[in-house]
């Protein structure tokens, strides 16, 4: 946009919540005389129609070019007004919001007169950054519709059979042999005591006829490439030994097998055959030959016979796959728990999970669905059930696992209903958690049972040697005291952890992890099934603990997330992204490659000797590679280093000395700055703040330049680390670069109080307010002299080292 | 699932439990000659061989083994290939060899015949010159009694000598069959071949091979006080190649295993490791003349018929 900017400026009243305090037609009048700016009116309510159709007339009238409402936060009416200015023919990027009401009136209502002076200098940054904006183009790119499920438990199973309901092509990659998970492992399911298998079996045959649904089991993700709509996966398929085609799943050639080695689904409890299925539902029903154990006898291969399924000499193979999204369904573990002494668990035989009851109870399991104990083959007589083993733990776990004390109370009515009075059932709890349709009921019909509830963690379970039973230490909080109980055979209801290949598959996916190490989603309540990689959703356990009817609803809820996306030709892609400008690039003459290992999504690419590219569909726009560019080779569209410097510049032209210029960022600090508004938490009005997208945008000579004006206090304010960063890892890239300045200015003699990095959550608005009126008080107590003999000292160092990049 | 070892002067065991199955293997270390036959056949590697250390002044021990808890899977292929029967497998408690009962394995062929008719009622020399004592004699009446003092019974000529060969674990030496004076064994080799030693490679006064061979005889020290190989005993287990202290000292071939007839991948790679490519190839070969042959004659009988 060549043309000379025609701003311009509304003002809002926004009823008394902006006029109350501020002097709005002081304000207005000031705005006028700004210069490039042609209009500028006041309105009762910009955002109500009346105030849309005054812009629009502006425009018209003005022939405006760049747009500013003065109102609240570009949080709440951005998207907004850039309609409307769209709807009146002008680019959405040629607006500029200036938020005058939570970071003014809201937060200085006893000092009108400052809070009117803040308003007009926020107005005067908008309009210094408005003079730069350019029009941004929506880019879209086409959209594969086909769809990548990871995992086939129950999650993965619900979200492929919707969406292939829905017409799209799912491709179903499943680890193990057969699809299934761990529902397929239980024996009954709470808390209608239906058969899981049963409900869950149909489901899988489902899966396999359906015409969209292709699985490719046994087979593991290598590597993700692109972006949403066009993801290029490579998948390996492992060698099964048998051709997937030839096999009928007759079992003829597991009944000649010699071979026999622990089955892993059977919880190492029972055995299965070198050739084999992991159990007899097993979907696509394959056998497959377990190399580590086979001796190679061929005696399977004779009796296959003339079907000529088996093949010794099959390879690994790897399939290519072009999907629009990806669904990660990837499950959890169970915490086995060998390393805690307490529970005797892996030394005392008679001490075993839950889900190796499950295994015990289940009459397609290694016994027979007999419970019996592994010293002596006897059925116990009583049976303890341990709960919180690992989870509820700050040393260990430090979450609930969510459906541990459902199984428990299931497991002690299938006791109960299998072996009658003749077994005694002890639950040892700390809260029993059971929320959710129909659960109280069924923890009512536990106790009508007669099953003993005891409150109390277990301190110590000692084995006796002769009997094998246990002796369980415990305290009983109900009656405040220690107590001690003898069972035959102990049942650990132990954590869910996440899946063991959890942590390769994020660095595959780009997909972060929470503390607790499952996969985190985008937003814990808004967007619990997204990630923040496009086009990625998660479903079931692989975001946190789930009973069977959460992950279904979620691997449901995931399908149709996908399926926004599937179901349109293209995908628009927001044009806030990075751009390299490909003369200044210097990789075409040194290997740099900075921005490469800056970006947390794997946008840019630095081929040797050509210069870098950022892929904008892969581009989130966090500026983070903008910032780290040693020769200033990339722009970040809408937030460029003009734009930011024309922002600097104009807050800082009148008093320097006595204000604070905080760089916040928008997803946490930029938000506690709002919430303290919202709140009403009142601080000092010396705050001049400059919203950028991710706090590691923030470039070294931004601070240099601020503190080259003479700004009292230079503020950066990011998500907390190291987790919260709305982009991964821009918070802490920021935090090395913030470093290394902090160590400079240290030694030119700058007080260390004037340059602050602090991290604001979008929930702490007290903490915002505090830090404000903390930083204001440094400030006064440091004084003007100070701070202008010391600025005085730093300013040839600051000029030379501004010039230098120039 | 555990995994247990269990190792005392006479046994090593080795166990896997899982909850509704159990498994062990057992070496009898009273008959393991070290030879490792078994641990060239193990398709785990769960076997090892370790040398004695040599201690200066004495004569040289034999190897013992180790087998792997954490290795092994209890497929029981070492369990019928060892001459000397030192191994044993069970699963449940029962003595149980799952290659054998999905024949996957042969078993070795032990031919021993006795023809005690010939046998003079006083007459221990086999029982004296089997090696590792596995060889009972005894004298009984028609009823089965055993019978004592022979000299003072009136009806010599109703006693019947029985002759009780342990034979699972009789390597078949064909040293009792030489001993017997009226020729009334008859014992055919399980491992045929050749033993051959490169005396002018042997160190001086090394009689290694010689104190470690388990049957007597096979080895010997002839006056020039180098050791010779007197193959009519010799059962090729192979024991004193591992204890030699030269390379190519002493050179061992196996070139026939009699075993029961069998078609199995994992028997034919036993073969091949235990003997050598040619022998393998050699026993297929002649399967599949045996399996012609069969079909042939089947036709022909066809044909008599009308």
């Amino acid at each position: 946009m060549s043309l000379e900017p025609r701003i311009g400026v509304f003002v809002c009243h926004c009823g008394l919540n902006i006029a109350g305090v501020i002097d709005v037609k002081e304000l207005t009048e000031y705005a006028h005389t700004l210069p490039n700016v042609l209009v500028a009116i006041d309105n009762r309510y910009t955002c109500a129609d009346p105030g849309q159709e005054e812009i629009k007339k502006a425009i018209e009238e003005h022939k405006l070019n760049r747009v500013i409402v003065a109102a609240c936060s570009p949080r709440m009416h951005e998207p907004t007004f850039r309609r409307c200015i769209a709807e009146a023919g002008l680019n959405p990027y040629l607006f500029e919001m200036a938020n005058i009401r939570e970071f003014s009136s809201w937060c200085h209502p006893s000092t009108p007169k400052e809070a009117t002076e803040k308003a007009k200098e926020i107005v005067k940054m908008a309009v210094a950054k408005a003079r730069l904006l350019q029009s941004l183009e929506t880019m879209e790119v086409p959209v594969t519709n086909k769809a990548l499920i990871l995992g086939g438990g129950i999650a993965g199973i619900s979200a492929a059979l919707d969406l292939a309901d829905m017409g799209f092509k799912v491709y179903l990659v499943e680890k193990t042999e057969s699809i299934g998970g761990h529902m397929a492992q239980l024996d009954k399911t709470f808390p209608t005591l239906d058969c899981s298998i049963c409900i869950e079996g149909p489901k899988m045959v489902d899966v396999s006829r359906h015409p969209n649904i292709e699985i490719i089991s046994y087979a593991d993700l290598l590597s993700v490439e692109g972006f949403v709509g066009n993801f290029k996966v490579k998948i390996r398929k492992n060698p099964r030994y048998v051709i997937d085609e030839n096999c009928t799943g007759c079992g003829e050639c597991r009944d000649v097998c010699p071979i026999e080695f622990p089955n892993k689904w059977d919880m190492n409890m029972g055995v299965r055959k070198a050739i084999s299925v992991p159990f007899d539902q097993a979907v696509p029903l394959v056998y497959t030959i377990n190399m580590d154990y086979c001796i190679e006898c061929y005696k399977c291969v004779d009796a296959c016979g003339a079907r000529q399924a088996i093949n010794f000499d099959q390879k690994p193979g790897e399939v290519e796959l072009e999907v629009g999204t990806i669904l990660v369904a990837t499950g959890f573990d169970i915490y086995t728990p060998y390393d805690d002494s307490r529970y005797g668990y892996g030394r005392y035989d008679n001490v075993i999970t839950a889900l190796e009851f499950e295994r015990l109870i289940l009459a397609a399991g290694p016994t027979g669905g007999k419970v019996v104990r592994a010293s002596d083959g006897k059925k116990p007589k009583t049976v303890a059930f341990i709960q919180c083993v690992g989870s509820r733990d700050v040393n260990k776990y430090e979450y609930c696992s969510g459906f541990c004390c459902m199984y428990a109370l299931k497991n002690s009515i299938l006791l109960r209903e299998k072996y009658h009075e003749d077994v005694e059932t002890y639950i040892l709890y700390m809260d029993m958690r059971t929320h959710f349709k129909g659960y109280e009921e069924f923890y009512r019909r536990a106790r009508e049972q007669g099953i003993n509830f005891i409150r109390g963690r277990v301190s110590q379970i000692n084995e006796n040697p002769k009997t094998k039973n246990l002796l369980i230490r415990a305290e009983d909080t109900m009656l405040g005291e220690p107590i001690e109980l003898e069972a035959e055979l102990v049942v650990l209801c132990t954590a869910a952890i996440p899946s063991k290949g959890t942590d390769e598959m994020s660095r595959i996916l780009n997909v972060t992890r929470g503390t607790d190490g499952f996969f985190m989603e985008s937003h814990p309540k808004l967007k619990p099934l997204d990630t923040p990689a496009d086009g990625i959703f998660l479903a079931g356990a692989c975001q946190g603990p789930k009973d069977i009817p959460y992950s279904v609803s979620q691997g449901s809820g995931a399908a149709a997330r996908a399926a926004t996306i599937l179901s349109q030709p293209t995908w628009k892609i927001e044009p806030i992204i990075a751009v390299v400008d490909s003369n200044k690039c210097r990789n075409t003459k040194a290997k740099c490659g900075i921005c490469v290992k800056a970006c947390p999504y794997g946008a840019p690419m630095a081929p040797e000797e050509k210069p870098a590219e950022i892929n904008p569909a892969m581009c989130h726009g966090c500026g983070t590679c903008v910032a780290e560019c040693p020769s200033g080779a990339i722009t970040q569209m809408h937030f460029t280093d003009a734009q930011i410097f024309a922002q600097i510049r104009a807050a800082l032209e009148k008093n320097p000395g006595d204000k604070i210029l905080g760089f916040l960022c928008n997803w946490c600090s930029y938000a506690g700055a709002d919430l303290a508004g919202t709140s009403r938490f009142e601080y000092p009005p010396t705050l001049r703040a400059i919203r950028v997208m991710c706090s590691g945008r923030v470039d070294r000579d931004f601070i240099l330049e601020a503190l080259r004006l003479g700004a009292g206090m230079v503020l950066v304010a990011a998500c907390h680390l190291p987790y919260d960063c709305h982009y991964i890892s821009g918070n802490v890239k920021m935090k090395a670069r913030m470093e290394a300045l902090t160590k400079m200015f240290e030694k030119l003699g700058l007080s260390p109080e004037r340059f602050r990095v602090e991290y604001v959550s979008a929930a702490e608005g007290v903490k915002f307010a505090d830090l404000i009126r903390e930083m204001t008080e440094q400030m006064e107590t440091l004084g003007k002299e100070k701070i202008k003999a010391e600025n005085e000292k730093l300013r040839p160092t600051l000029e030379r080292m501004l010039s230098k990049k120039k | 699932m555990k995994l247990l070892k269990n190792e005392t002067e006479n046994e090593l065991t080795i166990e896997m439990i899982l909850h509704a199955k159990r498994y062990s293997l057992t070496l009898d270390k009273t008959r393991c000659t070290g030879c490792g036959i078994c641990m060239e056949i193990c398709p785990r590697e769960a076997i090892e061989i370790k040398k004695t250390p040599k201690v200066d002044g004495e004569k040289a021990k034999p190897p013992t083994i180790d087998i792997s808890e954490e290795k092994c899977h209890y497929c029981g292929m070492c369990a019928p290939i060892c001459p000397f029967g030192a191994l044993e497998v069970r699963i449940n408690g029962e003595y149980i060899i799952p290659v054998i009962n999905s024949e996957s394995f042969p078993q070795l062929i032990r031919e021993i015949e006795v023809d005690t008719t010939k046998c003079d009622l006083d007459c221990v020399d086999c029982e004296q010159a089997c090696p590792l004592s596995l060889i009972k004699v005894s004298v009984r009446t028609p009823n089965g009694k055993e019978v004592t003092h022979i000299a003072s019974r009136p009806d010599k000529e109703n006693l019947k000598v029985v002759v009780d060969i342990e034979e699972n674990f009789c390597p078949c030496c064909r040293l009792c069959e030489v001993k017997c004076p009226e020729g009334t064994i008859h014992v055919e080799k399980i491992f045929h071949g050749s033993l051959r030693i490169n005396r002018e490679k042997c160190p001086e006064g090394c009689t290694d091979c010689l104190d470690v061979c388990p049957i007597s005889g096979a080895l010997y020290l002839s006056d020039d006080g180098k050791v010779y190989v007197n193959e009519l005993y010799c059962v090729y287990c192979g024991v004193c190649k591992i204890v030699c202290p030269e390379e190519g000292a002493l050179e061992l071939h196996r070139t026939y295993i009699r075993h029961t007839p069998i078609h199995s991948g994992a028997w034919n790679k036993a073969l091949e490791k235990l003997t050598s490519t040619k022998v393998m190839t050699k026993e297929l070969q002649t399967k599949s003349l045996t399996k012609t042959q069969e079909s042939l004659k089947k036709r022909f009988l066809w044909r008599r018929k009308f």
